[in-house]
């Protein structure tokens, strides 16, 4: 049964993951949003690019998700880092949000966090 | 036991805020309901959030965050609509199985716009300050 524990995905832009971040872990679970650069059709591998950042995606578990060069999407998985500190994030679950507002999911991103942390300080506040 | 409008409510509410509503056993309510969930004090029965579709299973089940399960009463028809992936929009009634909080779905709307899931965090975090935290619990 689909029982077993699965993390959800930290919420993270690709400027966030660098080798120093606390998400750049084996086997961190992460959501990350970026236009699709790049795809191979022999190994699956996706990047998606955020400004001056990248990130590279295996989709082979996303067999129904149509991959579309220059479209934005929003990537679910567990983050592989290779033996050369690469990360690869192995995606379970994979959405094209074409039409996303970038800068108003970078803010309230930040709004988010910001509200949690205090939240989290003083639940009434 | 009279209680405040926004316990019929659905109150929107974030991920972690679901993780942080206080699980209190009722003496008060019938032995069917007997627990019952706060947020700083206040009594909630009802809530709707906007997710993504996680995991494949015989009900619409998300075990994310950790502890808050979705199960949708109206199963079968859930299931072919909501794909893995789909960001859906859910209303249910809070409850508790052996320990885990849950929802159980009343209502599922699927939707398409891909900004929503973000307006809704803000939408969350405007009424949390300007409502739900406004409000004083009985009692308290």
């Amino acid at each position: 049964m689909a029982s077993s524990p699965m993390e959800s995905g930290a919420l993270v832009s690709l400027q966030d993951l660098h080798p120093f971040s606390p998400y750049f872990k084996q086997g961190t679970s992460l959501r990350v949003t970026g236009k699709l650069q790049e795809f191979s059709v022999e190994t699956a591998i996706a990047t998606v690019v955020d400004g001056n950042d990248s990130l590279k995606i295996d989709t082979k578990n996303l067999r129904e998700l149509s991959i579309r060069v220059g479209s934005m999407y929003q990537f679910i998985g567990e983050l592989c880092i290779q033996p050369d500190n690469e990360a690869v994030l192995q995606a379970r679950v994979g959405r094209n949000v074409d039409g996303i507002d970038v800068n108003l999911y970078h803010q309230s991103l930040q709004l988010l966090r910001q509200f949690q942390a205090n939240h989290l300080k003083n639940p009434s506040a | 036991m009279d209680h405040h409008p926004l316990y019929n409510t659905h109150v929107k509410l974030l991920a972690f805020d679901f993780l942080s509503l206080t699980q209190t056993s009722s003496s008060s309510s019938s032995s069917s309901d007997p627990i019952s969930f706060s947020r700083n004090g206040l009594l909630l029965s009802r809530a709707e959030t906007c997710r993504h579709r996680h995991l494949t299973s015989p009900y619409f089940y998300r075990r994310s965050p950790p502890d808050v399960r979705l199960i949708a009463s109206m199963a079968t028809r859930f299931e072919t609509e909501i794909k893995l992936g789909v960001v859906a929009r859910v209303r249910g009634k809070i409850s508790s199985y052996r320990g885990d909080m849950q929802i159980t779905v009343t209502d599922v709307v699927i939707e398409r716009d891909p900004n929503v899931e973000v307006l809704h965090w803000l939408e969350c975090m405007m009424l949390a300050r300007k409502v739900y935290n406004a409000v004083t619990a009985p009692g308290k």
